[in-house]
């Protein structure tokens, strides 16, 4: 198990090595110069090519490629993100700042994901081939395939425009109001959490068939087991498992999700800010933001690999 | 099952049979020129006149959103060719040459596979500026890995098979090999993940076009209607759902068809429940 | 007697197929009897087995017909809730496949107290000490250690023998094992045979052993039962059908296995064609179209069984 957890760590800190590599190249390759932007942002008008030579020495850009590499890693190690070029703030405060409402999105999708693709997937799976079945099992492709950001407009039109029961945008932070918090991350986060929802079922569905079709079932019946000890104690626990492993595959759908969502619905997360940046070439901002992406997707895809080698024994228990 | 699998993707197949037509025949189609303005029939509801409404210069918006078809699907498909020519080369040469060949090629997916592709998609059309050209650029550019990975994954274990061995011993040259023995063994995962790359395709286009950087007005594009549609809410529904649901439609249909496709192609035997009371 | 079982039949249906995989058989088992049932891969072992607990998975499977005497009680009439109270209680099943009939996400512990707990009603702890005891008998080492293991920790052998311990747990009157085929090694196998008879010897418990070796019947079993495709060919005592095999099937089992006592120069000779497709069995007798001594007859009309001498019945139309 230790091994393991080393090997998967040393991993995803390889693979973060090659983001920062791409992060970084991308920043060099994409036209648009960050110094030049800087100082067109800093609206200091047309600039003579010396005091441009100046700034750029000032950040480092005359050096050779690889030594500016080693200097962006190892200030962004260190705290230094940069300042924004729109704002002039710096990028790790404004990351900070932002960093609580976007991981109550993330946290709320999940949940949502949870609650729906679950209980979904194992009715659809005990009630094999009924209607619900095939409703589900269709819906769950509804689910993976409607785009967040139409999903988004019909759930504003139904419930904020025609029925006002949710407000169509806007953020109140939990410190201001519990139920006004619940009720401006209901709609955003449910559409964050459709895709996974989706993703859930389906995973839910199969594994669940697929245990429910081992010879230890058999068994488990043939002890003398109530069809309901044997769903909930010998089929579930084998069943969920795997499933486990969906948050992962759903999660980058969720970060992406976290993009469109905070921009549709006005919330001031980081995904907005991130859009923002975008819009108004700010490249500091964007970098942190393309880094701290591939840094969560990479952790809880390490978390729900761990967590998985440790609920399954035959990974947690060697022989 | 398997009637209702075949269904999904026999519905699948009509809705894109249906946009096709749609986008083949949008002169035909549309009632009224799609970039026609009148101003004095602006943000219309539905009408005799207007089936959809109008949007906010006097369009028609089902003219635009027929003639979306075009753009729409065009984008899709046109991103998925590139990506697949490029993904299906990477993977022949990861997979058959080894060593550093496949390692780099590897790093690279595995590389994009931890970012989520809209996000690098809107970094990359955003410095490209906006439009279409960079759309396509941009969605080639991330959507080739899934090619690659699956016809590496597919050449590792073709290329072991005794009649390729025995082709090579013929002496017969690397890459005729390739593209002689090995591609024809690939054509199942490939065809199911481009069908499936399609809508992943559409929705990216549609999405960086939501945001406003992508395809440009006046080209109507679903997800451009989309954008505008979104700020009359309140006043015109249709106009921002009916894209939205075009969007979703074809979105599903390359789905659902993926779906099928894996289901005939790759047939994996699903458990049956055992004993029961 | 303790179980008898009358015209029992248990058909599948798949894509509008009905599968007779067990067809009309009847036999009893007394109290601290060992019954050998063997036949080819496919001819309804197993599912006959299954039948008296009722695990046949419906659909595609239904017990169409009999009566299951088990101490005075049609277990095909017994509610759900009865049915339950005698599975793994007074009637356990030990499994073909022990590399896969054990629950990978639980401990070897945990899924041998089970039955104790529900039908003997014992507390966690007690359950836990007499499975510990239990594995003991099974002879596994480290009873006590072992016990909080998880099966992919065991190999095919000690897994087959915590199947045992789970079958023996509730002291059950009848255990049905059906036999691993190809999971285990000979020797292994002999050596469970012969703890699982000297376990059940003692307590009078009757015994059902399924198998395709005739040399585990010669050696355990009080009386055999031989089946082709669904139907019982040939019932008799394990002395009389070895001295006296009466059906050509079974003959031609015995002589497609070696034998101990038999000189090594006599030629093996494997059974000719192909087992029957239970969906579309020939006309009159199963066996005809692989029988030696095929007759007319035999293609156009089935034969019942037959008493030919006491307690031994054939059902074949060389004895008419
Ligand atoms: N779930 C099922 N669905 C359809 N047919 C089945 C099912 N289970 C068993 N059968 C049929 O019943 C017949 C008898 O199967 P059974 O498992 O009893 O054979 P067996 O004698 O135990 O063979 P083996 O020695 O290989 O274990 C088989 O031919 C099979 O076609
Ligand atoms: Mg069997």
């Amino acid at each position: 198990m230790r091994e393991y957890i080393l090997k998967r760590v040393l991993i995803s800190f390889a693979i973060l090595f090659f983001v920062s590599i791409l992060i970084f190249v991308l920043g060099r390759v994409l036209p648009g110069d960050p110094v030049q932007a800087a100082l067109v942002a800093s609206r200091m008008g047309p600039l003579s090519d010396e005091v441009i030579a100046d700034v750029r020495a000032q950040f480092g850009l005359d050096r050779p490629l690889h030594i500016q590499y080693i200097l962006w890693v190892s200030s962004f190690v260190q705290g230094d993100w940069g300042v924004s070029i729109a704002s002039g703030e710096r990028v790790l405060d404004m990351f900070m700042h932002r960093l609580p409402v976007t991981l109550e999105l993330f946290f709320g999708s999940v949940i949502w994901a949870f609650i729906i693709g679950l209980p979904l997937g194992i009715v659809s799976a005990l009630r094999r081939n009924s209607w619900l079945d095939v409703t589900v099992t269709t819906g769950a492709i509804l689910g993976v395939s409607i785009p967040v950001f139409w999903e988004g407009i019909v759930m504003i039109y139904l419930f904020a425009v025609l029925t006002h029961i949710f407000p169509p945008s806007g953020y109140v932070p939990l410190s201001e109001s519990v139920t006004g918090n619940l009720l401006s991350v209901a709609m955003p986060t449910f559409v964050m959490g459709t895709h996974g929802a989706g993703l859930f079922s389906r995973y839910v569905r199969s594994s669940l068939l697929e245990v429910l079709g081992q010879d230890f079932i058999r068994t488990a019946y043939a002890k003398g087991l109530p069809r309901k000890t044997v769903i909930l104690t010998h089929a579930m626990k084998p069943a969920m498992i795997p499933v486990v492993t969906v948050v992962g595959l759903t999660w980058g759908y969720v970060v992406a999700g976290a993009f469109i969502v905070e921009y549709m619905f006005a919330i001031p997360g980081l995904g907005r800010m991130g859009v923002n940046a975008i819009f108004a070439n700010d490249f500091p901002v964007i970098q942190a933001t393309l880094v701290m992406v591939a840094v969560n997707i990479l952790v809880v895809n390490l978390l729900v690999d761990l967590l998985y080698a440790y609920l399954d024994p035959r990974v947690r228990v060697q022989r | 099952m398997a009637l209702v699998r075949h269904r999904v993707a026999f519905a699948g197949l009509v809705i894109l049979l249906g946009l096709i037509v749609m986008a083949a025949f949008a002169p035909v189609l549309a009632p009224y020129d799609p970039n026609e303005q009148d101003l004095y029939q602006v943000l219309q509801g539905p009408s005799r006149q207007h089936l959809l409404g109008t949007d906010d210069v006097g369009r028609d918006l089902l003219s635009r959103v027929i003639y979306g078809s075009r753009v729409t699907l065009a984008m899709g498909i046109l991103s998925t060719l590139f990506a697949a020519v490029i993904g299906i080369l990477a993977g022949l040469v990861a997979g058959y040459k080894g060593g550093i060949w496949d390692a780099v090629i590897m790093r690279i997916t595995d590389t994009f596979m931890c970012m989520p592709a809209l996000v690098l998609a809107l970094v990359i059309v955003a410095a490209l500026g906006p439009g279409m050209k960079s759309v396509v650029i941009s969605i080639t550019v991330l959507a080739w890995t899934g090619f690659a990975r699956i016809t590496r994954g597919q050449v590792m274990i073709v290329r072991e098979l005794p009649y390729v061995e025995a082709a090579h011993a013929l002496g017969a040259s690397g890459y005729r090999i390739m593209f002689r023995h090995l591609l024809p063994n690939v054509m199942a995962p490939l065809i199911v993940t481009a069908t499936i790359s399609v809508g992943m395709n559409i929705m990216l286009e549609s999405a960086v076009s939501f945001l406003g950087i992508g395809v440009q007005q006046p080209t109507p594009s679903w997800g451009n209607e989309l954008r505008i549609g979104y700020s009359y809410l309140e006043i015109v529904p249709l106009f921002s759902i009916a894209p939205g649901l075009m969007i979703t439609l074809a979105v599903l249909a390359f789905n659902f068809l993926g779906d099928g496709l894996r289901d005939a192609l790759d047939p994996r035997l699903r458990g049956e429940e055992k004993a029961g009371s | 007697m303790l179980l008898e079982v009358r015209n029992l039949s248990t058909h599948f249906e798949t894509d509008g197929r009905i599968v007779k995989a067990v067809d009309d058989i009847s036999y009893c088992l007394d109290t601290g009897e060992t019954l050998g049932v063997v036949g080819e891969s496919g001819c309804g072992k197993t599912v006959s087995a299954l039948s008296l607990l009722r695990l046949i998975k419906d659909p595609p499977g239904r017990i169409v017909q009999g009566e299951i005497m088990f101490e005075g009680k049609d277990l095909l009439a017994l509610s759900e809730e009865e049915i339950r109270a005698v599975r793994g209680n007074r009637i356990a099943m030990i499994f073909q496949e022990p590399m896969t009939s054990l629950n990978p996400v639980h401990t070897i512990g945990f899924q041998v107290m089970e039955p104790l707990m529900i039908h003997k009603g014992l507390s966690r702890s007690d359950a836990m000490r007499e499975c510990i005891e239990l594995l003991k008998t099974v002879q596994i080492p480290d009873a006590d250690i072992r016990a909080r293991a998880y099966p992919h920790q065991f190999s095919g052998g000690m897994r087959q023998r915590v199947m045992i311990a789970m079958g023996l747990a509730c002291a059950p009157r009848l255990i049905i094992a059906d036999e691993p085929t190809t999971a285990l090694d000979v020797t292994i196998q002999a050596e469970l045979l012969e703890l699982m008879k000297r376990l059940t010897v003692v307590k009078g418990t009757a015994l059902i052993i399924i198998t395709h070796n005739l040399g585990v019947v010669a050696r355990y079993a009080d009386k055999v039962m031989v089946m082709y495709a669904g139907r019982i060919v040939e019932k008799a005592d394990t002395r009389d059908l070895f001295r006296a095999p009466g059906h050509p099937y079974t003959r031609a089992l015995l002589e497609s296995v070696p034998r101990l006592d038999q000189d090594l120069k006599v030629k093996l000779r494997p059974i000719e064609g192909q087992p029957p497709d239970l969906a579309m069995l020939p006309s009159g007798c199963a066996f005809h179209p692989r029988c030696p001594q095929c007759m007319d007859r035999c293609r156009h009309e089935a034969p019942a069984l037959k008493n030919v001498a006491e307690r031994h019945e054939v059902a074949c139309w060389i004895h008419d």
